[in-house]
């Protein structure tokens, strides 16, 4: 038989084996699906969906969850995850806004205005920058980031005017933002940069010929052109800070609390906590068959939101497929 | 295609009155454009530089503290027992852990990658089933690594899979072991893989698979011999792009290795050491810092500064690869092109 | 012909082989038990040295895996049966799952620490619960204390079995205020307490003896390993090892050993209190 297996395969043979192999990892992602939801379905069950709604008060909630280990009751399945939900939704949109607009606009000095010097180094350095681990950022944000802010930016008094509601030690939004932008530029630096390196010359040329500067020129036609791609970079931020968990664990405070953007400057200190942060919080207490399901219903949502970006970012990209740049 | 460097050895053309004509060796001034413009230019400027100063702040502070905080005792002598990691000991162990974890990781995923390339690449039918497995792959890109790690969690705590970690007495599957990290970090690393083998085996010129059909090859000696030594450089970069995302794993390693020095379970060698529990140089760092148990912050700067030198030296690497395969490819295609 | 023998005699040893290789798999793992534990985060260092010991005692014939996550993790834990032994630092609650075996290994006082900064050096019981209740919210309104400002209140996470012994024993049975910060260890407790002057926590006596804090005595009694043996001290409460029904095997004769061997008493009083 071995034999057999040496001889060279006739290529039926070896199209179905490697058709068997692709197949394989496709039910590996599958499986993945299937698990998520068969764990997190209990939250389903007893809360439909109002669970991603808000005022309940979580922590007792959770606390109630890790009480009750082998037969729990219904009760025990009461979630109201919204301050979690509003979170992840804050930190990633505020990372990704600020990101997008960092990532045109440094794209725009890497491809037209820096010297080609500055260039070959600019285009290592984000290299280098997308590809250093989370933990790390995350080091650097608690060891130096909150302290910094927590002793030199919160004022005595501004911690005094919310000391009844929560305490401010410097870990919070503000942090979280600022290095979840960090994070997530470099890969949306990335993409803008070859698309706007791939948009084609001559309409630029056209549009200078019109008498637009060039810098104009660049902004009021290639920026438009390179459209799609720009969608695709903030699609594949998203995802990213989506799913960005030890990072945010370590510098966003870990309260349940839902920063309000009324408090003015206070709100970049209040702490806060998003759902993949959450996870990596109270995984160890994963034995507790409530605090189970609901640890794997907040994996479900992220799992279906970044298979939702992906889906929304190609119906972006439709209408701008009359452009047919690269991208 | 910069429009603003003056071209080199072009002589500098007539200005010809009035609005001056751009891009043949006459600059436009900033100063003539109107204040949006301007203000843009601030940013971009602002933007591009400020990236690099923060670049270089990251990797100086590190290297600061990684040259202060550093031993070579600390590379080469095991962790306490203890959780506090404060006083003595070093980090073999997460090393050690670190390299296992992404050894088992490529292992695992190098074939299911390529051969899904391959198969995507050279056959891909039924179609809705290459579909299925490009979407699949993407979804896999797209997970957040924490979405990964539970559901590792799910399915290595199952009876079924009980030896590959151990079973404590008291009748509970641990479910954590080099082995279930590893697999969870192979499909961490199947995307670069498959989607940069892909591309390269797309780009191969059609003409290198026509001479070997010409010469009575099959289709799958044609993939041996012929186009998988062409793509060695893409597969290459690949598999370094999947190593660097899998060294970066906080999340899998947190979950899916419970511990810190490396403990081995049951009798067989070697695979022993596959069902054992250990830790990985991110977790290290994770429970050396504020957030975790330690409290040794040196430990976990000494950690971090090692573990951003491996990401630069593999960033390093993608780059020589893909020099290489630049200055390379134009004889490939020559050669072949006969 | 005779190839194809060959290679069938070939295949036919190497799953042989391959088969007795998986039988003896479990067969070496039976012979070194791994007994799991998983639990409060304030018995970790006692249960880990006693660890170490039995198992230098044993010579290596068995495992140990400790986890920490609180005590409450750890009565999850051992009660749906994913440990051993569950690590518990707190007297077992009517809200426990039935079934569970509670052995008490040690005493361990809780002591009321701020950052060394602030020389508060007493507390009597109603400033202590007004404290942690968030009524009092500024160092001002402490007499004794020298720090400034907000009262930055450092608690425990719910599963914390220290905590629920500190509402009962020191603060009469209140809870401590939402406001305050939640820490998932001892260690983060602590490290919190030593960075910020306005800080104000409880820990085990281990911790606070480490040094690094300033321990402030209740209602005149300082907190210390000695307070706590004489028995002076309020704030004292016991470590429990749980078991899902009687202990048995392994478990059994670990704990038994804790119980009776001296050695382990010799561990216990280094830096907590014997039970008897």
């Amino acid at each position: 038989m071995l034999e057999r297996l040496r001889r060279p395969w006739p290529d039926h043979r070896a199209e179905r084996t490697l058709g068997a192999v692709s197949l394989s990892v496709g039910l590996l992602v599958v499986a993945m699906i299937v698990f998520v939801t068969i764990r997190a379905w209990p939250i389903f069950q007893h809360n439909g969906l109002s669970w991603l709604g808000g005022g309940g008060h979580l922590e007792s909630q959770l606390a109630e969850m890790q009480a009750t280990s082998v037969n729990p009751p219904p009760s025990a399945f009461h979630l109201l995850a919204w301050p979690l939900i509003y979170g992840t939704l804050l930190t990633t949109v505020i990372a990704v806004v600020l990101g997008l607009a960092i990532a045109v606009f440094s794209s725009i000095f890497i491809v037209e205005l820096a010297p080609p010097r500055l260039r070959n180094v600019a285009i290592p350095v984000i290299r280098l920058l997308a590809s250093v681990p989370s933990v790390i950022y995350g080091l650097i944000g608690i060891l130096v980031l909150v302290p910094f802010v927590g002793n030199h930016l919160i004022t005595a008094h501004e911690k005094a005017s919310v000391q009844n509601v929560i305490e401010l030690t410097g870990a919070g939004l503000g942090v979280t933002a600022v290095i979840l932008t960090v994070m997530i530029t470099p890969i949306m630096i990335a993409l803008t940069c070859e698309a706007l390196a791939a948009a084609p010359v001559s309409w630029r040329e056209g549009a200078v010929a019109l008498g637009l500067n060039p810098l104009r020129a660049v902004l009021a036609v290639t920026l438009k052109a390179i459209r799609p791609a720009i969608v695709a970079a903030a699609v594949l931020a998203t995802a990213r800070a989506l799913g960005e968990a030890v990072m945010i664990q370590m510098v966003s405070g870990g309260r349940f609390f839902t920063p309000k953007p009324v408090d003015g400057v206070i709100f970049f200190f209040e702490p806060l906590r998003t759902l993949a942060s959450s996870i990596v919080d109270f995984h160890e207490g994963i034995g507790a068959p409530a605090l189970r399901s609901t640890l794997y219903a907040f994996a479900l949502l992220l799992l279906f939101s970044a298979f939702a970006l992906s889906v929304g970012g190609y119906l972006i990209k439709l209408p701008l497929r009359r452009y047919q740049t690269r991208g | 295609m910069s429009t603003f460097a003056p071209q080199a050895g072009r002589p500098a053309s007539r200005p010809s009155g009035g609005r001056q004509p751009t891009g043949r060796g006459r600059r436009s001034s900033p100063w003539s454009w109107r204040w949006g413009d301007r203000i843009v230019l601030v940013c971009a400027w602002t933007a591009g530089i400020g990236l690099c100063v923060i670049a270089a702040a990251i990797v100086l502070y590190m290297g600061y503290r990684g040259v202060q905080y550093l031993r070579p005792g600390l590379v080469f002598s095991r962790p306490n027992v203890s959780t506090n990691q404060a006083g003595s000991g070093g980090f073999l162990d997460p090393l050690i852990g670190t390299l296992l974890v992404t050894l088992i990781g490529i292992v695992l995923a190098l074939p299911l990658a390529l051969a899904s390339a391959v198969w995507i690449a050279e056959y891909g039918r039924p179609s809705w089933l290459a579909r299925v497995v490009e979407s699949s792959i993407e979804i896999v890109a797209g997970t957040p690594d924490i979405v990964i790690a539970l559901f590792g969690l799910s399915i290595f705590q199952l009876g079924v899979l009980a030896p590959l970690s151990f079973t404590s007495q008291g009748g509970g599957v641990y479910g954590r072991s080099f082995i279930a990290a590893g697999a969870m970090m192979s499909l961490l690393a199947v995307p670069p893989i498959f989607a940069a083998s892909r591309d390269g085996l797309q780009a191969v010129p059609g003409h290198m698979r026509e001479a070997a059909f010409a010469l009575g090859k099959t289709r799958i000696a044609t993939i041996r011999r012929v186009l998988l030594p062409a793509v060695r450089s893409n597969v290459a970069t690949g598999v370094t792009l999947g190593v660097s995302r899998i060294i970066g794993s906080t999340a899998i390693v947190l979950l899916l290795l419970g511990g810190l020095r490396i403990e081995t379970q049951g009798g067989l060698a070697g695979l022993n050491v596959l069902r054992g529990t250990g830790s990985a140089l991110t977790s290290y760092i994770y429970e050396n810092s504020p957030a975790g148990e330690g409290g040794a912050p040196q430990k976990a700067y000494a950690a971090a500064f090692l573990l951003l030198v491996f990401v630069l030296g593999l960033n390093l690497i993608v780059d020589r690869i893909g020099r290489a395969q630049a200055s390379s490819m134009g004889v490939t295609v020559a050669g072949a092109g006969v | 012909m005779n190839q194809h023998r060959r290679l069938r005699l070939r295949l036919s040893i190497a799953v042989a082989v391959g088969s007795l290789g998986v039988a003896a798999a479990p067969a070496t793992a039976l012979a070194a038990p791994t007994i799991s534990i998983s639990g409060a985060t304030a018995s970790y260092p006692l249960v880990s040295l006693l660890a170490q010991r039995y198992v230098k005692l044993k010579r290596h014939t068995v495992k140990f895996k400790i986890a920490q996550g609180g005590s409450t993790v750890g009565i999850n834990d051992v009660a749906s049966s994913r440990v051993s032994i569950g690590d518990v630092s707190r007297d077992p609650l009517p809200t426990d799952p039935k079934g569970l075996v509670f052995y008490p290994i040690a005493k361990y006082g809780i002591c009321v620490v701020t950052n060394k900064s602030n020389t508060l050096s007493n507390l009597t019981p109603s400033q202590l619960v007004s404290i942690f209740t968030g009524k009092t919210r500024s160092w001002s309104q402490v007499p004794g204390a020298s720090a400034s400002g907000t009262i930055d209140l450092i608690s425990r996470t719910s599963v914390a079995g220290v905590l629920t012994s500190f509402q009962t024993l020191l603060l009469e049975g209140k809870k401590v205020s939402s406001i305050a910060t939640e820490e998932a260890s001892e260690g983060l407790l602590k490290q919190q307490v030593e960075n910020d002057p306005n800080a104000i926590g409880f820990v085990s006596n281990y911790q606070a003896d480490l040094g690094g804090v300033n321990v402030v005595s209740y209602n005149g009694v300082g907190c210390s390993r000695a307070t706590a043996t004489s028995g002076q001290y309020a704030g004292i409460a016991r470590f429990y090892e749980v078991t899902k029904g009687r202990a048995t095997g392994a478990a059994s004769a670990f704990i038994g050993w804790i119980e009776s061997s001296a050695a382990a008493r010799k561990i216990i009083s280094s830096q907590w209190i014997p039970i008897k």
